[in-house]
């Protein structure tokens, strides 16, 4: 990775208006957006665009597609830039999930070739992401993992697989060997777990 | 399982992304409508976000930014949005929403060279639908120099009022003004030939509503005498810019 992809996604959970990344900042540069204003846009582009493409690379794993995608969602940030809504997500996490979604509305239409789980597993970290990527709140980030630890293994790793990876649960339950309506019951499950333990 | 269960689980696998295509466009589309479902789906992003913290950023291709600008700037020009301006930034939007559309009237009127022609598009839309809205002036100029003509129009009583600035009547041509609105389809129309002292009628667009106005472009172009043969813009060149102005100001020129 570039020093300067590198430095696009830095500090993304910093709280510093004057940081170019800071939530503040990014919200500032979204009001600007919503009165057309070319050049915030560009500016959101340069501040997020990394942490963005890095989100639907994972779940694409080819960047002939992730262009096709990562453009869509920001013409789609561009359009609904007036819906963000600062009281119910942070700009990042709602650019990045609308990132996300067409990520998956584009796997979904068109599956890519089998998966090598291996891989896939590998790549998602056991330990604490580094600090300067988070996206959340640390303590947000610290309490999901905190409960996610509390879920028993394989039901931790389907949860990571689709969220970061895009697993269908048909690509779930042949990986892990269980039936499809296995599947959906122990993620439901797990989704009930997490949202017990992360509830105040 | 009660129906809030499922409702919630629902919510939960679209957030995780494990429903399959058909079930995942039922959602993105009941979310639309349903408060519940989209506080739901809102609340299951919160807690899941912090997952995201894992992935890597990777930075795009160099090229995405401006294709990415390319396809906002095809959308915005077959699709004029409506926004509410609140500050002094107003006539600058306006000015930028109005460059966007010369690529489209360049487009349509497939001329040979832009320095033949005057043509200079004008958007009349105000951003906002106070009925105190001033009409706007927008401003043809050649060669990104000084204004060739200014164009006024009063969208409640539907008159327009276009006005030399340094045009000059030439000899042999003619100056045609056109309008271009997606209700009318993807070619412009002929509002009118100027006169020879390079007026119009004011009455000349009292065909057209006023919400039709309020997305339509204008531009003038420079023609055979009276007016073009084919009934579409022969020549075109294109630079326009559009200044707000109060009421007071465009009654001058009416």
């Amino acid at each position: 990775m570039s020093d300067a992809s590198r430095h696009s996604s830095t500090h993304l959970g910093d709280t510093s208006p004057t940081s170019p990344t800071s939530s503040d900042h990014l919200h500032d540069l979204l009001r600007r957006v919503t009165r057309r204003d070319r050049r915030a846009f560009a500016q959101l582009y340069a501040a997020t665009s990394a942490k963005l493409y890095g989100t639907v690379l994972r779940i694409l794993k080819e960047r002939g597609r992730a262009d096709d995608v990562v453009q869509e969602a920001y013409v789609t940030i561009w359009q609904k830039a007036a819906q963000f809504d600062a009281a119910r997500a942070s700009p990042i996490a709602w650019m990045v999930a609308i990132a996300r979604h067409a990520a998956i509305d584009e796997l979904r239409r068109q599956p890519r070739a089998p998966h090598e789980p291996e891989e896939a597993l590998a790549h998602t970290p056991a330990d604490e992401p580094s600090a300067r990527e988070h996206l959340e709140h640390e303590q947000d980030a610290k309490r999901l993992h905190a409960c996610l630890e509390a879920l028993e293994a394989e039901r931790r790793d389907m949860v990571r697989l689709a969220y970061l990876d895009g697993w269908s649960r048909a690509d779930l339950a042949t990986h892990f060997e269980q039936p499809v309506n296995t599947v959906k019951t122990w993620l439901h499950r797990a989704l009930k777990q997490l949202k017990g333990c992360l509830a105040p | 399982m009660t129906d809030h269960d499922d409702i919630d689980m629902l919510a939960a696998e679209y957030v995780l992304g494990t429903l399959d295509a058909e079930e995942r466009a039922e959602v993105a589309q009941r979310r639309q409508h349903d408060a519940d479902m989209e506080a739901r789906i809102l609340a299951w992003e919160a807690r899941l976000a912090p997952l995201g913290n894992e992935v890597e950023a990777i930075a795009p291709g160099p090229d995405l930014l401006e294709r990415i600008e390319r396809r906002i700037d095809e959308l915005e020009a077959t699709f004029q949005t409506k926004s509410k301006s609140e500050d002094d930034t107003h006539g600058a939007t306006q000015v930028i929403a109005l460059r966007r559309r010369l690529g489209f009237w360049r487009g349509c009127t497939g001329l040979a060279t832009a320095a033949a022609l005057i043509l200079a598009v004008v958007m009349i839309a105000p951003f906002d639908d106070t009925p105190d809205a001033p009409p706007f002036v927008a401003v043809f100029q050649q060669d990104d120099q000084q204004p060739a003509f200014m164009l006024s129009v009063d969208l409640d009583s539907r008159r327009l009022n276009v006005r030399p600035v340094t045009a000059k009547p030439l000899p042999d041509r003619s100056y045609q003004l056109w309008i271009k609105a997606d209700a009318l389809g993807p070619k412009p129309r002929s509002v009118g030939v100027l006169n020879d002292d390079l007026s119009l009628p004011a009455d000349a667009l009292s065909d057209y509503d006023s919400e039709l106005l309020k997305r339509a472009t204008f531009g003038i172009s420079i023609e055979p005498p009276g007016g073009s043969p084919t009934g579409q813009p022969t020549g075109s060149a294109i630079h326009g810019y559009l200044y707000p102005t109060d009421r007071d100001a465009v009654s001058q020129h009416l």
